[in-house]
């Protein structure tokens, strides 16, 4: 019988978790080890933060859905991985009691999300800081709280500047405050204080929807539309102001303190902002059989596994080097180890990289969304069910290799809310592959914005909430 | 360089009936690109 613990049950874990309770639960041992006791829906954040959604709405118990599917659920806080052949083992810490958990493991899946790194900008995040986040269901709380005081000031006259975007240099994830920006603005209208916020889009892309992921470029009727152009042109709309080859560097109270790429110093103030922090790993603790740390053998400086990629690679070699990118999310040093989700180290930035004559770095960090999330954990999943059952792995898909749907709310109404579709294939541009500047097909590839964008986000929520709850047919809902 | 949405874009963009239309596409092509992905 084999041992397989999964740390984290995110949109990797989860899919990690439930292909193998439901292929391997009832021969092998399937554990989920995890310090949140449920599965959140993230997507959904950006409408919980505008007080649009309850947010239990967004979230369901795990363990009722892995007793169904023969998976042991440990509701503790991992802290040490023991990764040497002979004795391998993780310790965590029991949430509420605090009592150690020792789990033996054949096979490790460290999945367990990003460590939101406020502390990489002086003064940011909801914590001991002075901006928000909907990285946390408890941060997008407050920052829904923050956001709806804000409305009753404006209510009584008074004029405010809304500040949302990245809040370090590195950041991902601006497709999430893309969604969160044009949200605010869309409610702002609603209610009819539009006319009273400045609002700001600052961020640390090179060009205006880069994403993170070098832009997304289509052909439509014979012409080229890139997400350059169609961002600028939704801001420009929505009366959105925008900055960005920003890279914030320090927050005091009403006033974000930055970058740009000409290294100029610069401050813009505010009365409420939503600044995405640097995404680092889990700061676990790996130690060796002679008690020595090992760390180095399995994650990278910023705590990210390391897996079957090509790193170190210039940004100009590795934008021609498709095979750099994991093909299978194994550690070269413990086989037995896989990563899922954010927590895998990519090889590099997709986007172009940029250092200022201050020596700071402005590059978005990849950004690994949940429909990647879940791909990479079907590919996981789907690997240790080959490698225990016939000892040998036969699945494969590298970034350069993937394909992407974002659905980017711009407003949750039915009747008149609308979202930008983006379909992105590769994720990574294969420049090899694809004979064009992008490296992408650029027929598959899509972007488009109109209310039915708005009933496919609403019906991804549904989706995907009843697929991850493992009810039927949920292995006919693709990641 | 196309830096606003003109008046016919923005009537298809609220449409209901030509969305209808673009939700069933746009759906059918997304699942059809994934279910590709999952066979790999």
């Amino acid at each position: 019988m084999a041992k397989v613990v999964i740390i984290g049950a995110g949109f990797a874990g989860h899919t990690v978790a439930l292909y193998l309770g439901s292929q391997l639960g009832r021969k092998h041992e399937i554990t989920v080890i995890s310090n949140r006791d449920v599965f959140s829906y993230l997507p959904s954040w950006v409408w919980v933060g505008v007080g649009h959604m309850q947010p239990e709405k967004t979230v369901f118990k795990l363990k009722p859905v892995y007793d169904r599917k023969n998976v042991k659920f440990v509701h503790a806080a991992v802290k040490e991985i023991h990764p040497d052949a002979g004795d391998q083992y993780l310790l965590g810490d029991e949430v509420g009691s605090g009592k150690e958990a020792r789990l033996d493991y054949d096979y490790l899946v460290i999945a367990p999300g990003p460590l939101l790194n406020f502390a990489g900008t002086p003064g940011l995040g909801p914590e001991g800081g002075f901006t928000n986040s909907i990285c946390s269901l408890p941060h997008t709380v407050k920052t829904r709280d923050a956001y709806l005081a804000l409305c009753e000031r404006m209510k009584k006259g008074e004029k405010v500047k809304i500040v949302i975007g990245t809040g370090h240099p590195g950041a991902t994830c601006q497709g999430a405050a893309f969604e969160y920006i044009i949200n605010v603005h869309k409610d702002l209208e609603k209610k009819g204080l539009r006319d009273k916020a400045d609002i700001l889009w600052l961020s640390n892309e090179p060009v205006m929807g880069d994403l993170g992921v070098n832009g997304i470029q289509i052909k439509r009727n014979g012409h080229m539309l890139r997400s350059e152009e169609f961002i600028k042109s939704v801001f420009n709309d929505h009366g959105i102001r925008y900055q960005i080859q920003t890279g914030v560097t320090k927050v005091e109270e009403g006033k974000i303190h930055w970058q740009n790429y000409e290294g100029e110093e610069g401050a813009t103030e505010f009365d409420f902002a939503m600044l995405i922090p640097q995404f680092k790993g889990q700061p676990f603790k790996f130690i060796g059989k002679d008690g020595s740390d090992v760390a180095s053998k399995v994650v990278n400086p910023m705590g990210f596994v390391l897996v079957d990629g090509k790193y170190g690679l210039p940004y100009p070699e590795l934008s021609q080097t498709p095979e750099a990118w994991p093909a299978k999310y194994q550690n070269p040093n413990y086989a037995n180890i896989f990563a899922a989700g954010i927590a895998f180290a990519p090889p590099g930035p997709i986007s172009k990289p940029f250092t200022n004559k201050n020596n700071l770095a402005i590059v978005p960090a990849p950004p690994r969304t949940g429909m990647i999330s879940g791909a990479i954990g079907r590919v996981v999943a789907m690997n240790l069910i080959d490698l225990i059952e016939k000892g040998k792995m036969t699945h494969s898909e590298r970034m350069t290799e993937m394909v992407a749907a974002c659905v980017a709310s711009m407003g949750d109404s039915l009747w008149d809310g609308s979202a930008v579709t983006l379909l992105m294939y590769p994720v990574v541009p294969d420049r090899k592959k694809y004979d064009n500047e992008y490296g992408r097909d650029l027929f598959t590839s899509h972007l488009e914005m109109g209310l039915g964008g708005a009933w496919t986000k609403y019906m991804l929520h549904h989706a995907f909430m009843w697929k991850f709850k493992a009810k039927p047919g949920w292995t006919l809902i693709p990641e | 360089m196309q830096q606003e949405f003109s008046k016919a874009e923005k009537f298809w963009m609220n449409f209901k009936l030509y969305q209808l239309w673009r939700f069933i596409v746009l759906n059918f092509r997304i699942y059809m690109v994934a279910i590709q992905s999952k066979r790999k």
